[in-house]
Protein backbone atom coordinates (compact mmCIF):
# COMPACT_ATOMS: atom_id res chain seq x y z
CA UNK A 1 0.00 0.00 0.00
CA UNK A 2 1.23 3.57 -1.35
CA UNK A 3 1.42 6.20 1.07
CA UNK A 4 1.48 9.51 0.26
CA UNK A 5 4.66 12.26 0.23
CA UNK A 6 4.53 14.93 2.52
CA UNK A 7 5.04 18.81 0.13
CA UNK A 8 8.02 19.85 2.84
CA UNK A 9 9.58 16.37 2.03
CA UNK A 10 10.41 18.46 -1.92
CA UNK A 11 13.49 20.58 -0.65
CA UNK A 12 14.88 17.56 1.42
CA UNK A 13 15.16 15.07 -2.06
CA UNK A 14 16.73 18.42 -3.41
CA UNK A 15 19.57 19.09 -0.92
CA UNK A 16 22.59 17.98 -2.46
CA UNK A 17 23.32 15.95 1.13
CA UNK A 18 23.83 12.45 0.17
CA UNK A 19 21.16 9.79 1.83
CA UNK A 20 21.64 6.07 3.39
CA UNK A 21 19.96 2.65 1.88
CA UNK A 22 19.43 -0.16 3.55
CA UNK A 23 18.85 -3.39 1.67
CA UNK A 24 18.67 -6.97 2.80
CA UNK A 25 19.63 -10.44 1.06
CA UNK A 26 17.40 -13.27 0.43
CA UNK A 27 19.85 -14.74 3.09
CA UNK A 28 18.80 -12.04 5.57
CA UNK A 29 22.00 -10.26 5.39
CA UNK A 30 21.51 -6.49 5.98
CA UNK A 31 23.09 -3.92 3.47
CA UNK A 32 23.60 -0.44 4.43
CA UNK A 33 25.10 2.10 1.74
CA UNK A 34 25.51 6.05 0.69
CA UNK A 35 23.29 7.31 -1.68
CA UNK A 36 24.39 10.12 -3.59
CA UNK A 37 20.55 11.22 -4.13
CA UNK A 38 17.03 9.86 -3.88
CA UNK A 39 14.65 11.71 -6.91
CA UNK A 40 11.08 12.20 -6.72
CA UNK A 41 8.92 10.85 -9.13
CA UNK A 42 5.26 11.74 -7.72
CA UNK A 43 3.60 11.93 -4.39
CA UNK A 44 3.07 8.15 -4.30
CA UNK A 45 6.85 7.20 -5.35
CA UNK A 46 10.77 7.87 -5.27
CA UNK A 47 13.56 6.50 -7.87
CA UNK A 48 16.97 5.43 -6.99
CA UNK A 49 19.85 5.39 -9.28
CA UNK A 50 20.81 1.88 -10.26
CA UNK A 51 24.91 3.14 -11.79
CA UNK A 52 27.02 -0.40 -10.67
CA UNK A 53 25.70 -3.85 -10.23
CA UNK A 54 26.23 -3.80 -6.20
CA UNK A 55 25.20 -5.19 -3.48
CA UNK A 56 21.81 -3.10 -2.78
CA UNK A 57 21.15 -3.66 -6.51
CA UNK A 58 21.25 -7.45 -6.07
CA UNK A 59 19.46 -7.35 -2.67
CA UNK A 60 16.85 -5.22 -4.25
CA UNK A 61 16.33 -7.80 -7.10
CA UNK A 62 15.95 -10.60 -4.20
CA UNK A 63 14.21 -9.01 -1.81
CA UNK A 64 12.47 -5.36 -2.93
CA UNK A 65 12.42 -3.53 0.72
CA UNK A 66 14.61 -1.15 1.00
CA UNK A 67 14.91 1.84 3.97
CA UNK A 68 16.09 5.49 2.88
CA UNK A 69 17.18 7.91 5.37
CA UNK A 70 17.16 11.19 4.08
CA UNK A 71 19.27 13.89 5.67
CA UNK A 72 17.76 17.27 6.50
CA UNK A 73 21.05 19.18 8.55
CA UNK A 74 18.93 22.89 7.98
CA UNK A 75 15.90 21.23 9.54
CA UNK A 76 17.69 19.48 11.91
CA UNK A 77 15.37 16.25 10.99
CA UNK A 78 16.01 13.27 8.98
CA UNK A 79 13.12 11.51 6.43
CA UNK A 80 12.66 7.85 7.56
CA UNK A 81 11.29 6.07 3.60
CA UNK A 82 9.91 2.68 4.23
CA UNK A 83 10.23 1.60 -0.37
CA UNK A 84 9.15 -1.19 -2.04
CA UNK A 85 10.73 -1.75 -5.57
CA UNK A 86 8.38 -1.46 -8.79
CA UNK A 87 10.44 -1.58 -12.25
CA UNK A 88 13.40 -0.06 -14.09
CA UNK A 89 13.57 2.60 -16.15
CA UNK A 90 16.32 2.81 -18.94
CA UNK A 91 15.38 5.48 -20.56
CA UNK A 92 12.82 8.62 -20.62
CA UNK A 93 12.44 11.43 -18.78
CA UNK A 94 13.03 10.61 -15.22
CA UNK A 95 16.43 8.55 -16.56
CA UNK A 96 17.52 11.27 -18.54
CA UNK A 97 16.96 13.98 -15.84
CA UNK A 98 18.49 11.90 -13.22
CA UNK A 99 21.58 10.93 -15.49
CA UNK A 100 21.68 14.72 -15.54
CA UNK A 101 21.48 15.70 -12.33
CA UNK A 102 24.02 12.21 -11.41
CA UNK A 103 26.76 13.72 -13.60
CA UNK A 104 25.98 17.33 -12.16
CA UNK A 105 26.88 16.06 -8.21
CA UNK A 106 29.86 14.07 -9.48
CA UNK A 107 31.07 17.15 -10.85
CA UNK A 108 30.38 18.94 -7.75
CA UNK A 109 32.63 16.53 -6.02
CA UNK A 110 35.12 15.20 -7.75
CA UNK A 111 33.84 12.50 -9.11
CA UNK A 112 33.01 13.13 -12.34
CA UNK A 113 33.15 10.27 -14.76
CA UNK A 114 32.56 7.83 -12.03
CA UNK A 115 29.06 7.33 -11.44
CA UNK A 116 27.48 6.51 -14.70
CA UNK A 117 23.70 6.08 -14.60
CA UNK A 118 22.03 2.31 -15.60
CA UNK A 119 18.59 2.35 -14.82
CA UNK A 120 16.22 4.39 -12.68
CA UNK A 121 14.50 2.38 -10.10
CA UNK A 122 11.37 3.39 -9.30
CA UNK A 123 9.78 2.46 -5.80
CA UNK A 124 6.53 2.55 -4.47
CA UNK A 125 7.11 4.45 -0.91
CA UNK A 126 4.74 2.72 1.89
CA UNK A 127 6.03 4.64 5.14
CA UNK A 128 7.37 8.19 6.18
CA UNK A 129 8.12 9.14 8.81
CA UNK A 130 10.01 12.63 9.63
CA UNK A 131 12.60 11.95 12.65
CA UNK A 132 13.52 15.27 14.18
CA UNK A 133 17.28 15.51 15.94
CA UNK A 134 17.32 16.20 19.89
CA UNK A 135 13.61 15.84 20.40
CA UNK A 136 13.59 11.87 20.22
CA UNK A 137 10.35 9.97 21.19
CA UNK A 138 11.78 6.70 22.38
CA UNK A 139 14.94 5.68 24.37
CA UNK A 140 16.53 2.72 25.54
CA UNK A 141 16.14 2.45 29.54
CA UNK A 142 19.13 0.43 31.61
CA UNK A 143 17.60 -2.54 31.52
CA UNK A 144 17.34 -2.82 27.62
CA UNK A 145 13.68 -2.43 26.99
CA UNK A 146 12.47 0.35 24.84
CA UNK A 147 10.18 3.07 25.81
CA UNK A 148 8.45 6.38 24.96
CA UNK A 149 9.26 9.60 26.86
CA UNK B 1 41.12 -9.19 12.47
CA UNK B 2 40.47 -5.46 11.71
CA UNK B 3 43.63 -4.37 9.45
CA UNK B 4 45.56 -1.89 11.24
CA UNK B 5 44.90 0.63 7.83
CA UNK B 6 40.87 0.47 8.53
CA UNK B 7 41.71 0.80 12.40
CA UNK B 8 43.34 4.23 11.82
CA UNK B 9 40.33 5.19 9.13
CA UNK B 10 37.83 4.57 11.71
CA UNK B 11 39.48 7.25 14.21
CA UNK B 12 39.12 9.78 11.53
CA UNK B 13 36.02 8.69 10.17
CA UNK B 14 32.91 11.32 9.61
CA UNK B 15 30.34 9.57 9.32
CA UNK B 16 28.05 6.10 10.20
CA UNK B 17 24.93 4.42 9.25
CA UNK B 18 23.83 0.88 11.10
CA UNK B 19 21.22 -1.23 9.32
CA UNK B 20 19.39 -4.41 10.60
CA UNK B 21 16.47 -6.68 9.26
CA UNK B 22 13.59 -7.53 10.93
CA UNK B 23 11.68 -11.01 11.16
CA UNK B 24 10.03 -10.25 7.84
CA UNK B 25 12.91 -8.95 6.13
CA UNK B 26 12.49 -5.52 6.08
CA UNK B 27 15.86 -3.36 6.59
CA UNK B 28 15.92 -0.67 8.98
CA UNK B 29 18.32 2.33 9.97
CA UNK B 30 19.96 3.20 12.74
CA UNK B 31 21.95 6.64 12.96
CA UNK B 32 24.91 6.42 14.81
CA UNK B 33 26.45 8.68 17.18
CA UNK B 34 29.87 7.01 17.05
CA UNK B 35 31.66 4.12 17.19
CA UNK B 36 34.95 2.12 18.26
CA UNK B 37 37.25 -1.03 17.50
CA UNK B 38 37.33 -3.39 20.46
CA UNK B 39 40.32 -3.74 22.00
CA UNK B 40 40.93 -7.63 20.53
CA UNK B 41 40.40 -5.88 17.26
CA UNK B 42 37.08 -8.09 16.00
CA UNK B 43 34.22 -6.54 17.81
CA UNK B 44 33.32 -3.02 17.54
CA UNK B 45 30.87 -0.99 19.98
CA UNK B 46 28.25 1.24 17.74
CA UNK B 47 26.50 4.08 19.41
CA UNK B 48 23.47 4.03 18.35
CA UNK B 49 21.52 7.49 18.05
CA UNK B 50 18.22 8.98 20.58
CA UNK B 51 15.37 8.46 18.27
CA UNK B 52 16.66 5.62 15.89
CA UNK B 53 16.75 2.51 18.07
CA UNK B 54 13.31 1.82 17.09
CA UNK B 55 13.53 -2.41 15.62
CA UNK B 56 16.62 -2.23 16.68
CA UNK B 57 16.32 -4.46 19.86
CA UNK B 58 13.99 -6.80 18.36
CA UNK B 59 15.69 -7.29 14.86
CA UNK B 60 18.73 -8.05 16.30
CA UNK B 61 17.74 -10.30 19.12
CA UNK B 62 15.49 -12.15 16.59
CA UNK B 63 18.28 -12.77 14.47
CA UNK B 64 22.00 -11.22 15.19
CA UNK B 65 22.66 -9.13 11.85
CA UNK B 66 24.51 -6.06 11.93
CA UNK B 67 25.87 -3.81 9.18
CA UNK B 68 28.03 -0.78 10.13
CA UNK B 69 28.73 1.59 6.98
CA UNK B 70 31.51 4.27 8.05
CA UNK B 71 32.29 6.96 5.33
CA UNK B 72 35.14 9.81 5.44
CA UNK B 73 34.52 13.29 4.00
CA UNK B 74 35.43 14.60 1.40
CA UNK B 75 37.64 12.01 0.34
CA UNK B 76 34.46 9.52 -0.07
CA UNK B 77 36.86 6.33 1.47
CA UNK B 78 33.95 3.86 2.76
CA UNK B 79 34.47 0.62 4.49
CA UNK B 80 31.14 -1.81 5.33
CA UNK B 81 31.48 -3.96 8.19
CA UNK B 82 29.33 -7.05 8.36
CA UNK B 83 28.85 -8.82 11.95
CA UNK B 84 26.72 -10.61 14.60
CA UNK B 85 24.95 -8.99 17.63
CA UNK B 86 26.79 -9.65 20.61
CA UNK B 87 25.28 -7.58 23.14
CA UNK B 88 24.02 -3.89 24.46
CA UNK B 89 24.01 -1.61 27.33
CA UNK B 90 23.48 2.07 28.23
CA UNK B 91 25.66 4.58 27.66
CA UNK B 92 28.66 5.37 29.71
CA UNK B 93 30.84 8.14 30.22
CA UNK B 94 33.59 7.13 28.06
CA UNK B 95 30.93 6.59 25.32
CA UNK B 96 29.95 10.29 25.88
CA UNK B 97 33.75 11.10 24.59
CA UNK B 98 33.98 9.03 21.96
CA UNK B 99 30.58 10.86 20.56
CA UNK B 100 31.93 14.32 21.07
CA UNK B 101 35.32 13.61 18.91
CA UNK B 102 32.84 12.10 16.19
CA UNK B 103 30.72 15.45 16.82
CA UNK B 104 33.63 17.73 16.97
CA UNK B 105 35.30 15.93 13.31
CA UNK B 106 31.66 15.68 11.71
CA UNK B 107 31.37 19.45 12.21
CA UNK B 108 34.66 20.68 11.00
CA UNK B 109 34.25 18.66 7.89
CA UNK B 110 30.58 18.94 6.91
CA UNK B 111 30.76 22.64 7.56
CA UNK B 112 33.38 23.25 4.76
CA UNK B 113 31.54 20.80 2.49
CA UNK B 114 27.73 22.21 2.76
CA UNK B 115 28.35 26.14 3.92
CA UNK B 116 26.06 25.29 7.10
CA UNK B 117 26.99 26.89 10.24
CA UNK B 118 28.43 25.08 13.15
CA UNK B 119 25.29 25.65 15.40
CA UNK B 120 23.21 24.02 12.86
CA UNK B 121 25.22 21.12 12.45
CA UNK B 122 26.16 20.68 15.84
CA UNK B 123 22.31 20.61 16.63
CA UNK B 124 21.94 17.97 13.97
CA UNK B 125 23.87 15.25 15.66
CA UNK B 126 21.67 13.72 18.24
CA UNK B 127 23.25 12.27 21.34
CA UNK B 128 23.94 8.52 21.38
CA UNK B 129 20.91 6.40 22.90
CA UNK B 130 22.31 2.93 23.47
CA UNK B 131 26.02 1.20 23.02
CA UNK B 132 25.38 -1.74 20.57
CA UNK B 133 28.53 -4.57 20.45
CA UNK B 134 29.11 -6.71 17.57
CA UNK B 135 31.79 -9.27 16.40
CA UNK B 136 32.73 -7.80 12.96
CA UNK B 137 32.89 -11.33 9.31
CA UNK B 138 33.25 -9.09 7.42
CA UNK B 139 34.60 -5.99 5.89
CA UNK B 140 33.63 -4.52 2.05
CA UNK B 141 35.09 -1.49 0.48
CA UNK B 142 32.09 0.99 -0.34
CA UNK B 143 34.17 3.71 -1.72
CA UNK B 144 32.91 4.65 -4.94
CA UNK B 145 34.81 3.83 -8.12
CA UNK B 146 34.99 0.14 -10.12
CA UNK B 147 36.44 -1.50 -6.87
CA UNK B 148 33.02 -0.41 -4.59
CA UNK B 149 31.78 -4.31 -2.99
CA UNK B 150 35.23 -5.66 -2.69
CA UNK B 151 35.80 -7.63 0.44
CA UNK B 152 38.71 -6.89 2.42
CA UNK B 153 38.39 -8.93 5.15
CA UNK B 154 38.62 -11.60 4.79
CA UNK B 155 40.32 -10.88 1.44
CA UNK B 156 38.66 -12.40 -1.54
CA UNK B 157 40.18 -15.38 -3.18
Amino acid sequence: MSVQLPEEIRPVLDNGVPAWVISCSRDGIPNTTVLSEVFFVDRERVALSFQFFNKTIRNIRENPHACVLLNDIEGCSNWLLQLRYDHSETEGPIFDEMDARIEAIASATGMSGIFKLKAADIYQVEYVERLECGQATDTVTADGKSGTR
Amino acid sequence: MIPEKIAHFLESATVAMGGTRDDNFIPHAHRVSGWKMGPDEQTMTCLVAEGFTKNLLPSLEGNGHFALTVCEVPSHETYQFKGSYIGSRPIEQEDLSVYENYRKRFVERVCGLFGFSEDTVRSYLPRPALAIDFRVREIYLQTPGPGAGTRVVPREE
